[in-house]
């Protein structure tokens, strides 16, 4: 084959019929500005997520101004009588805040234990083939809608309780916090089982060299290593807890009160989002208890926001004590 | 510490972790159980001819001459309940009888003035008549057995009075004669009790058996039919045949309920064998069959669904789901391909990374609040839209909620790509542009689907967002996307906590909730799956 015919056989192929090597300037222009406005559109749309996140802040902050400016703040989060739809309304958020944190905690007190065992049972004990059939039931846990979760709390959960244990209503703290705690050991489970099995094999079996048991591997090896990362994951279903609406609108009674005695389970209580929840759809908009309502978002926001960073830290701080290792 | 000391720590250890995870799964059957069993009796179940009456009327199912043939086999059974208690009826409740002579009265006299005749024959008559009626009326205001056959009795001597013979007055024993047919074997002290249990014991038959073909048609349509279900008419015809009785066992315990014969009520009167009579031929007056109602998932639901599917629900949720991965799926699949391709690690990328995970740990209220505030409050009127909940709120505002779940997919999708495909396709001399589109884009392609799939089943699981922008439990189907739709997830709380009705309907609640798992869960099995079948491929290269 000669060159002429390889030239038209290019030229067909192509559709080009020259192409020199030395770009012309104006070829060059377009190659440089192709590449850096391309650059320039697609870091615009990966900003996407900055922007998502700085319109939220901005929006529910701005919302909430007006409540700020004409209310004392410090009677919002001090005091517990949440009327704000009496004459004259009362905004004390303190009842609120308290019930959040309540079921928040209770739950954390089940999920937390059972979470860790199930991370080291699927990190530590069992064989690769039985963590293949276990870990589908955890991304099924963690799939199932929470509407769901809060439909199984009043139909199901609800009536047991009410049953077994006599209590004056079924839909109370004890029920939120149960299904809560379902709802975060997911999280809790993958995130510190993720930590656990990345301690290195080394330090395990040095462990079992000097003729530890496993259970004390684990507690004086590999828990103490993997703290970070067992941290970070507390934190994360403690996020999840807190951040979840509809389990705690349907579950936890929406009685704005603080539990007396403080450790009674069976009474109501409401959580910051169920009350944004069930009270958003009543309010007129720009109505003094409508901006009240995105304030108690603010707060919820700045906790999540606070929890994140604290748990990212952690993660970030598991990953390098690894790396060094 | 011991050696045997330490060996039991650890075998407690040990058990105690698999309790854990054993724990985990008894969660999963404990509340996916109860769910799918009651959930699949809204498709799966046994109907009973109401069912197939109702099916025929509104939309039009079925043949209606054989449902009119089952019907009419159904009647012959109803029809004698029916008779059975309307004449028994008619001895607790007078006021037939009472209306009735009045009647015969009235026309009687006017009779008499249409005969012209006057004077002294017809105030005899009239007399005879006044005397007939208030005797009658007597007899049926008394409760005295004994008296009343007297009274009776003694209106009969009037039988052979020529003053009455040939007239509408004749009726007057006509009706004694039924009324001393009816009482003959009635304990006229218990009439206030028969009252009551008989009108219990209706209340129960209008719900299982449906209004009477005679009575003029409710204006709700959930009333216009009975027992649709075989499940339902079994505990109506439990409460028919058993009346609850709470008893108070011991002064502080709480009230217990016990059962009694209903029978008992009616003890030694005509309609005692009535409720032999519809325990015996249950279900001749039912006709049960099992039914599959596929279209379950395609009917739209009557008010309160009391009746019907989870069409329109489903539909909802489809339309925000796609719409809102119409919206993200682009910018989760171009942010993670900066995010992997092109970054160096710099404060911007820091930046941009903490705040895919802040995204990703708002509280999903949060992003409701946001979506109220920024898109149906500010941005919709913006561009001249109007300013209320609607669909296209409520996908952006999903789509907000979806971002980082697609951005961290891809990404993941798109790092697994071997460094050797990129490496093969530079060495070829294509761009880095090219190699991404052509090369490392549909490398990555299944692991972005599982990403896709992924964030379907978040975004159709999700409540709180959608609550203030575009959920509604009632309404017609949306006609445009500035209007609100009903959607799984919203009218599963809804059908839960929000309407009484719900509650009569324990399989709707069970069949709405069970859809939108059963949804969710097969979306997250084909995610499993394709991560299994890319982890293979990958994994053979």
């Amino acid at each position: 084959m000669d060159d002429t015919a390889l030239y038209n056989e290019i030229k067909s192929t192509t559709g080009r019929n020259d192409r020199s090597l030395v770009l012309t300037p104006f070829e060059d222009l377009k190659g440089f500005l192709a590449c850096h406005l391309g650059r320039a559109l697609l870091f615009l749309i990966t900003c996407s997520s900055v922007l998502a996140v700085f319109l939220i802040f901005y929006f529910v902050i701005r919302e909430s101004i007006p409540f700020i400016t004409h209310n004392d703040i410090s009677q919002f989060l001090t005091s517990q009588h949440w009327y704000p739809e009496a004459e004259p309304a009362k905004f004390g958020a303190l009842s609120i805040i308290v019930g959040s944190f309540y079921v928040t905690i209770v739950s954390l007190l089940f999920a937390v234990p059972v979470g860790i065992m199930a991370a080291v049972f699927l990190s530590d004990v069992v064989s690769f083939k039985i963590r293949e059939f276990i870990k589908p039931v955890i991304e099924i846990l963690a799939a199932i809608p929470s509407v769901a979760y809060g439909f199984f709390a009043v139909l199901v959960l609800s009536p047991w309780l009410q049953d077994k244990f006599g209590f004056a209503t079924g839909t109370n703290a004890l029920n939120a916090s149960i299904v809560l705690s379902i709802m975060a050991l997911p999280t809790i489970i993958s995130v510190a089982e993720d930590s656990i099995s990345s301690v290195g094999r080394e330090l395990r079996e040095g462990s079992y060299a000097l003729g530890a048991t496993r259970f004390e591997t684990i507690f004086k090896v590999i828990i103490p290593s993997a703290h970070s990362g067992i941290i970070a994951a507390v934190i994360l279903g403690m996020m999840r807890a807190i951040g979840e609406t509809m389990v705690v609108w349907m579950a936890s009674g929406n009685a704005s009160q603080i539990p007396t005695p403080w450790w009674d389970l069976s009474q109501s209580v409401r959580t910051m989002t169920a009350s944004i929840a069930g009270e958003m759809g009543e309010t007129v908009k720009g109505s003094e208890h409508y901006y009240s309502l995105f304030t108690i978002g603010v707060l919820l926001l700045i906790l999540t926001f606070t929890l994140n960073i604290v748990s990212e830290y952690f993660l970030i701080s598991a990953k390098k004590k690894l790396g060094k290792a | 510490m011991k050696y045997s000391l330490r060996e039991t720590c650890d075998k407690t250890f040990t058990v105690m972790t698999a309790l854990s995870v054993i724990l985990l799964v008894v969660i999963l059957v404990a509340v996916l159980g109860p769910m799918i069993s009651k959930g699949i009796t809204a498709v799966f179940f046994k109907s009973t001819v109401e069912f197939r009456r109702m099916q025929n009327d509104l939309h039009d199912r079925g043949s209606i001459e054989k449902i009119d043939e089952q019907i009419a086999k159904a009647n012959i059974h109803r029809d004698y309940i029916y008779s059975k208690i309307d004449s028994f009826k008619m001895g607790i409740d007078t006021s037939f009888f009472k209306q009735k002579v009045k009647q015969i009265y009235r026309q009687f006299g006017n009779d008499l003035k249409s005969n012209n005749i006057k004077g002294t024959e017809l105030s005899d008559r009239r007399k005879v008549a006044r005397q007939i009626r208030s005797d009658l009326e007597k007899a049926f205001a008394s409760l005295d057995k004994a008296g009343i056959i007297e009274l009776i009795d003694g209106i009969d001597q009037h039988k052979t009075d020529h003053r009455i013979t040939g007239t509408v007055a004749m009726g007057f024993y006509d009706l004694a004669d039924q009324y001393k047919a009816i009482i003959k074997d009635f304990d006229l002290s218990k009439r206030q009790q028969y009252a009551e249990s008989l009108g219990q014991v209706e209340d129960l038959l209008i719900k299982l058996y449906g209004p009477r073909p005679e009575d003029p048609m409710p204006a709700l349509i959930m009333d216009r039919y009975g027992a649709t279900r075989y499940d339902l008419a079994c505990q109506l015809l439990d409460k028919i045949l058993w009346k609850e009785h709470w008893v108070q066992q011991s002064p502080d315990q709480p009230m217990v309920s016990t059962k009694l014969p209903r029978v008992a009520d009616f003890e030694g009167t005509e309609i005692e064998d009535i409720f032999f009579y519809i325990e015996d031929n249950f279900q001749q007056s039912i006709i049960p069959k099992a039914t599959i109602y596929w279209q379950y998932f395609i009917d739209d639901s009557t008010s309160g669904h009391y009746f019907g599917g989870v069409g329109p629900e489903i539909l909802g949720t489809l339309i925000l789901t796609v719409l809102a991965m119409a919206f993200v799926f682009p910018l989760g699949v171009v942010a993670a391909a900066y995010l992997v391709e092109c970054t160096t690690d710099n404060i911007v990328m820091k930046i941009i990374r903490l705040s895919i995970n802040t995204l990703a740990g708002v509280p999903s209220i949060i992003f409701g609040l946001f979506g109220l505030a920024f898109f149906v409050l500010f941005l919709l009127p913006f561009f001249g839209g109007p300013s209320k909940p609607c669909i296209l709120a409520a996908s952006m505002t999903l789509a907000v909620l979806a971002l980082p779940v697609m951005i961290r997919a891809s990404e993941e999708a798109i790092r697994s790509v071997p460094q050797s495909y990129k490496e093969a396709s530079l060495g070829l001399g294509a761009g880095r542009f090219r190699t991404f589109v052509q090369v490392t884009l549909p490398a990555a392609m299944p692991g972005i689907l599982t990403g896709v799939i992924l964030s379907l089943s978040r975004v159709a699981g999700e409540t709180a967002p959608i609550l203030f922008t575009g959920a509604c439990a009632f309404g017609s189907i949306p006609k445009s996307l500035f209007a609100q739709t009903r959607t799984l997830s919203y009218g599963s709380y809804d059908i839960a906590v929000g309407d009484k009705i719900g509650m009569l309907v324990p399989h709707k609640q069970y069949g709405m909730v069970v859809t939108l798992v059963l949804l969710i869960i097969c979306l997250n099995a084909l995610a499993i799956f394709f991560r299994a079948k890319i982890f293979r491929r990958l994994k053979g290269h």
